[in-house]
């Protein structure tokens, strides 16, 4: 430890970027606005811009698809003790996605009839969730403070056994998962993920078993406790139906032309009826 | 595993917290955190089925295995524990704001900032930490329930005191926090405690999301740096706290107690923290306004101040000329200042010759102000908060008195003696303050009875021969009087037993304890001074102090907030203008029918300051008087109620944007502050408005051009009486911390206790004791006989209580004139009218009996709110409204359950003369016939608009010496919205 009392760093400080509600509100609705521009004078462009194979849509989609996967590339850095400033990262996820997703709603030309819609609204309940909970859970966050007094002055409730044990089971798995690491402060980081993904997901097990009897989410509402589990099971299915989109135009075009004509660049036409 | 040597902790005794929540105000200036952002929070929790309030001050625990930590995605983690001193802190820089921490703490004491998105949690004050001081909270608390230091200690002095601390290790965490419980033991039986709704229910802080974080809250550390530290005084009540201001460029970033001060070391209440919020706030009024809009409308204009000064200086001049100089009323009160008061102000009436000016005295204590000045020939109150004075005292007894909540430092320092010395506390109040909960026993007596048991217990005291025989013989004028009176009355404590609601034996017990304890504290506030019968419950107050022995002793006294400050500026004699008639009353209340009915002459014309609209009793009649007057200037800091019905509405400085004194504090103390800053825009001091209005007035010889400069004011015109002798603006700045005790002897040093038995008072003739014309206190004199039988009363105390009561208990009946005859001088400083009074039998037929068939079966008493709020100034401070947000009204479970009422629920109350809305507060610790409303909320403040409790409150029942009104005992009936 160094000479230097450890402390929670000042609040607005130089160091720390900060997408503030006005900002974020401001980005989304320019970026509505815009995408909602784009479709009231779609019909005087040409009709290259109402078709979702046309090169300008095609690139226009893989633009969006590209910007979407920034919220990926910031899960990993925030995990992986690559990101100097997480909080950056974080906003630059906030922004590719939004204007990724308003790209892939305009790559679309608003078909959304077709199963990729789904693509899509995945996307959209993505930024507005995100932004929802930036916005106004913030204030549901904040307000938990002091909500737990009875856990000081009460008896707890607990089983201190049971709990005891787990913590004993953790300190046990954790002489394999990470020596030099204290059960008091560990938590599996991205790289023991990829050095011994089972004994983490074994850890994380035990840790979500005591978080469940410490009552860790029950003090606090539903949507608070599970909003972002929520918003990061989405975002791996929108990943996942990102993936299959792209798979399946590149390689089953001709699944997806479903009989109409192949406008788009692919490698094969898989899949024609 | 094992522990660090060094382990940093809070320890938070539970039962020395009184819910100031001054730690909350401290931290967050220190932070720079703004609403809803929190790092400490306490909270008021009551036992239902029980009168018990648990006050818990909710931190971070520091935990050996921190939840948060643990929880946060993040790698390297944004939250850290050092290994060494095993506190846990945020890096706010690599926060993402997941929230994941905040839920993961099962203590719920993990903050977080909806403005900027990241965590937020107490460090413990690292900043603090590395420049050797302590984190803010421990450092301002007025109790010392929060105490710093390494854990290994704390349990080592929990265990000399032979306590325990709570075992709170639920989760197999090992908090670090060391919570030490209130020594009273919680039953089996009891339920446990729950978090009162106003302070669960955050809906009503959700207007706070609109506030502009200004002045160091949301600042980073560097702009809120100061670059000069100056000491001086906290302006907003009558404390007259000394305290530090941390000047940045013309900004006030910091306001701390002035630790260097030997008696308040540093400990301050919320309120002198939260004026930065009163200097740094973009509602401020910066331009004087002209109303262009109907009354009440609040449509102004800004205009120049030349032109507002000349035009309300024409109007002024034109009504003078139609109903002479009484036609203007004068208002100011503690937001203007006591040299503006007493000084500007005063100087002004003399010229202009009207006689009325009133301050919020008649409010607040105008009865206690006439007993001191009867009994003990002046209002300063003798004794000293030091250990060999105050702290010596074997026994306090409150009652109407909450000095934890009206000043939580005094009663830091009284708690803390008494700790030591083993000296029992006593309160006596209709509901259980914060000072009724710290105390060995709280007699929850019937509103407007206090008169009852004090005279049974100064009878029986004689009965049981208990009185101090010397001090009644050598030092109290008229006291066989009394005995005799009271003996033949009976005024025993059977006799009390029923009016008061306690039992005899409760009443003989406190009486026989006062008697024999080794010096007896008696403190009285606005619960014994704002009612009708206030001037003799005082006098009896002061009677039993005196008997007893405990009156200019050590450890021995009757205090009653707050000591007289003796500023008293004249204006030359031939430069006088004597009024032709008499001052309307000596009440604000009193000049509602001059205002509305001309009666007894027409009031045309106010300049006034403060807030009537919140303040002043019977608020339908005073929107009636506002209407009709030709003339009304506000001076005002912020918009409020009043500024709506204005005709000229003019911007104002306040506290160190003028500069000037404190009020005196209950010991005599007085604190200077300098000007520091400029006041925002073009907002002038008051002092400068009175003299230009003065200027265009011809008053410009006395009210002087130099006297914008305080300091030659203030010692020109106002440091001259016998008791401020030496108090010189040189003589504050030579003091370290700007504060001066008074009266000042030739050493430069105040007497620790005043009229000590051998010493003559401040400039009497030697050898005279008490400052009154036979050197003696003065009970029963002819003169005061006289005086008290020009009104139809007596001098000796006869029992009565308000016309509205919950029982058939004597009151006094008024004649219904406001001008009925001229108020004897001993009651008044200046002529006066006033009215003659009948003491009457309770009645089947009386007010009370009357409402009371109409349903109205509950008393309603009003008062202060909690300690970060006062009057309505601090409704405009966000963190007063996010502390305590809504008006309430506090309602015994069984009442309330009655009546389907629920805790948090909107409720109606309603009394003869108006109806409003409140939250319930429903709990034990108030009597079952009796609800409570706190002052101060307005219906056009700016974050949570209520209707004043004073549309509840009646003008005309007011004690016929003092004029002082009742706000403390009325019918009302209250029913579930």
């Amino acid at each position: 430890m160094s000479n230097a009392v450890l402390q929670s760093r000042s609040s607005s400080g130089p160091a720390r970027p900060a997408l503030r509600k006005h900002a974020l509100l401001a980005l989304m609705v320019g970026t509505a606005g815009l995408s909602a521009l784009f479709f009231i004078v779609r019909p005087v462009l040409p009709a290259a811009w109402s078709t979702p194979g046309s090169p300008e849509l095609y690139l226009t989609g893989v633009l969006g698809a590209l910007l979407c996967l920034a919220p990926f590339a910031f899960s990993i850095a925030k995990r992986s003790g690559r990101a100097d400033s997480p909080p950056a990262w974080f906003i630059a996820h906030v922004a590719a996605a939004t204007v990724g997703v308003a790209l892939l709603v305009v790559h679309s030309g608003l078909h959304v009839r077709r199963p990729p819609a789904l693509l899509l609204a995945g996307g959209v309940f993505l930024v507005v969730q995100g932004a929802w909970a930036r916005v106004w859970l913030a204030h549901r966050i904040a307000g938990v403070f002091g909500g737990r007094y009875a856990a000081i002055i009460g008896t707890g409730g607990v089983d201190k056994e049971r709990l005891r044990t787990l913590i004993d089971a953790k300190t046990a798995l954790l002489t394999r998962l990470d020596r030099e690491a204290q059960e008091a402060l560990f938590s599996p980081a991205l790289s023991h993920w990829c050095r011994h993904p089972l004994l983490s997901l074994r850890y994380v097990r035990l840790a979500k078993a005591e978080s469940a009897l410490v009552g860790r989410h029950g003090a606090v509402s539903p949507v608070l406790a599970h909003w972002r589990t929520l918003h990061i099971a989405v975002a791996f299915l929108f990943l996942a139906g990102l993936a299959v989109h792209v798979i399946t135009v590149t390689f089953f075009a001709g699944y997806v032309a479903d009989g109409g004509p192949i406008d788009w660049w692919h490698l094969a036409a898989w899949g024609a009826p | 595993m094992g522990r660090p040597v060094s382990r940093l902790a809070l320890m938070i005794v539970m039962d020395r917290c009184i819910c100031c929540k001054s730690c909350e105000a401290a931290c967050k200036q220190e932070h720079g955190l703004g609403p809803h952002e929190y790092r400490n929070k306490v909270l008021w929790l009551e036992t239902p089925g029980t009168p018990r309030v648990d006050l818990l001050t909710v931190t971070c625990q520091h935990c050996e295995r921190p939840a948060c930590l643990r929880a946060c995605p993040v790698n390297p983690k944004a939250i850290a524990k050092d290994p060494e001193t095993g506190v846990v802190a945020v890096d706010e820089a690599r926060c993402t704001g997941c929230g994941e921490c905040v839920v993961a703490c099962p203590y719920g004491a993990m903050g977080f900032d909806p403005v900027d998105h990241h965590a937020v949690k107490c460090d413990l004050c690292a900043s603090r930490r590395e420049r050797g001081r302590t984190p803010a909270c421990a450092s301002v608390c007025p109790t010392t329930a929060i105490r710093f230091g390494e854990r290994a200690d704390h349990l080592a002095a929990v265990a000399r005191e032979g306590r325990d601390a709570i075992e709170h290790d639920h989760f197999l965490m090992g908090p670090a926090t060391v919570y030490l419980p209130p020594a009273r033991r919680r039953s089996e039986r009891e339920a446990s405690p729950k978090l009162i709704a106003l302070m669960a229910d955050h809906s009503s802080r959700d207007v706070l999301r609109t506030v502009t974080r200004e002045g160091p809250y949301g600042a980073d550390r560097d702009r809120r740096t100061a670059d000069r530290i100056v000491p001086g005084a906290c302006n907003v009540c009558f404390n007259g706290c000394p305290v530090k201001f941390h000047i940045r460029e013309d900004k006030v970033v910091g306001i701390t107690g002035n630790d260097e001060d030997p008696t308040f070391q540093g400990r301050i209440c919320p309120k002198s923290q939260m004026t930065l919020q009163l200097y740094n706030n973009e509602r401020r009024l910066t331009r004087p306004l002209k109303r262009v809009g109907p009354k009440g409308s609040g449509r102004m204009e800004p205009i120049a101040w030349a032109q507002a000064l000349d035009e309300i200086a024409a109007k002024l001049v034109e009504l003078r000329d139609r109903h002479g100089p009484e036609t203007l009323a004068l208002f100011s009160g503690t937001r203007s200042g006591i040299i503006t008061n007493n000084g500007y102000v005063s100087l002004f009436r003399q010229m202009w010759g009207t006689p009325n000016q009133e301050s919020t005295e008649p409010f607040c204590s105008s009865t206690k102000n006439l007993a001191f000045g009867m009994v003990q020939g002046n209002r300063a109150l003798p004794n000293s908060y030091t250990p060999s004075d105050i702290g010596s005292a074997g026994l306090f007894v409150y009652i109407g008195d909450n000095q934890a909540e009206t000043r939580p430092v005094y009663f830091g320092m009284i708690n803390e003696w008494r700790r030591r010395t083993g000296a029992a506390m006593v309160v006596i109040d209709p509901r259980l303050s914060a000072t009724a909960n710290a105390a060995d026993r709280w007699l929850p007596i019937r509103s407007g009875t206090d008169m009852a048991l004090v005279l049974a217990m100064i009878n029986h005291i004689f009965a049981r021969g208990l009185h101090d025989r010397h001090f009644c013989e050598h030092w109290m004028e008229g006291w066989e009087r009394w005995r005799d009176w009271l003996d033949a009355q009976g005024y025993t404590p059977a006799w009390a037993a029923p009016i008061t609601d306690l039992p005899r034996e409760e009443i003989e017990a406190l009486a026989e304890a006062i008697a024999t304890a080794d010096g007896c504290m008696i403190y009285a506030s606005r619960g014994i001074n704002q009612h009708s019968n206030g001037t003799q419950t005082n006098r009896a107050l002061m009677f039993l102090a005196a008997m007893t022995g405990n009156w200019a002793r050590p450890g021995g006294g009757y205090f009653n907030v707050s000591s007289a400050t003796f500023i008293r500026a004249d204006a030359p004699l031939e430069r006088r203008v004597v009024p032709a008639r008499p001052a309307v009353g000596r009440s604000p209340a009193a000049w509602l029918a001059a205002m509305t009915d001309a009666d007894p002459y027409p009031i045309t014309a106010m300049i006034g300051s403060n807030n009537p609209f919140a303040l002043w009793p019977s608020q339908e009649h005073v929107r009636a008087a506002a209407r009709a007057l030709e003339l009304y200037v506000h001076l005002a800091l912020f918009e409020n109620e009043a500024s709506a019905f204005a005709d000229y509405v003019l911007p104002v400085a306040s506290g160190v944007e003028k500069g000037g004194i404190s009020r005196a504090s209950e010991e005599r103390r007085i604190v200077w502050s300098d000007k520091l800053i400029d006041p925002p825009g073009e907002a002038r001091s008051d002092g400068w408005i009175w003299i230009e209005l003065g200027k265009r007035l011809g008053f410009g010889d006395v009210l002087k051009e130099e006297y914008k400069d305080i300091c030659v004011f203030w010692d020109e015109m106002c440091a001259g009486s016998e008791y401020l002798r030496g108090c010189t603006s040189e003589a504050f700045r030579a003091s370290p911390t700007r504060t001066l005790r008074f009266p000042m002897g030739p050493n430069g040093a105040a007497p620790e206790t005043l009229y000590r038995e051998g010493t003559t008072a401040a400039g009497e003739p030697e050898g005279r004791r008490f400052p009154t014309k036979t050197g003696k206190l003065e009970f029963w004199t002819e003169e005061q006989e006289a005086a008290f039988a020009a009104l139809g009363l007596s001098a000796l105390p006869e029992f009565y209580s308000e016309p509205e009561q919950v029982v058939a208990l004597p009151y006094l009946e008024r004649d219904g004139k406001e001008a009925a005859l001229e108020q004897p001088r001993m009651f008044s400083d200046r002529p006066s009218y006033g009215r003659s009074a009948r003491i009457v039998p309770g009645s089947d037929d009386s007010p009370g009996a009357r409402l009371r068939a109409r349903g109205f079966d509950t008393a309603l008493v009003t008062g202060r709110p909690p300690a970060p709020h006062f009057h309505s100034w601090t409704h405009d401070f966000w963190q007063a409204q996010e502390m305590w947000p809504d008006l309430y009204v506090q309602v015994h479970p069984g009442k309330a359950g009655a009546l389907g009422i629920e805790d948090g629920a909107l409720v109606r109350i309603e009394t003869a003369d108006g109806a409003i809305e409140a939250r319930a507060w429903v709990r034990d610790g108030i009597r079952p016939d009796t609800v409570y409303v706190p002052i101060g909320w307005g219906e056009k403040q700016p974050f949570n608009p209520w209707r004043p409790v004073n549309h509840l409150t009646d003008h005309t029942q007011r004690d016929p010496m003092a004029d002082q009104t009742n706000l403390k005992t009325r019918l009302c009936r209250i029913s579930a919205v």
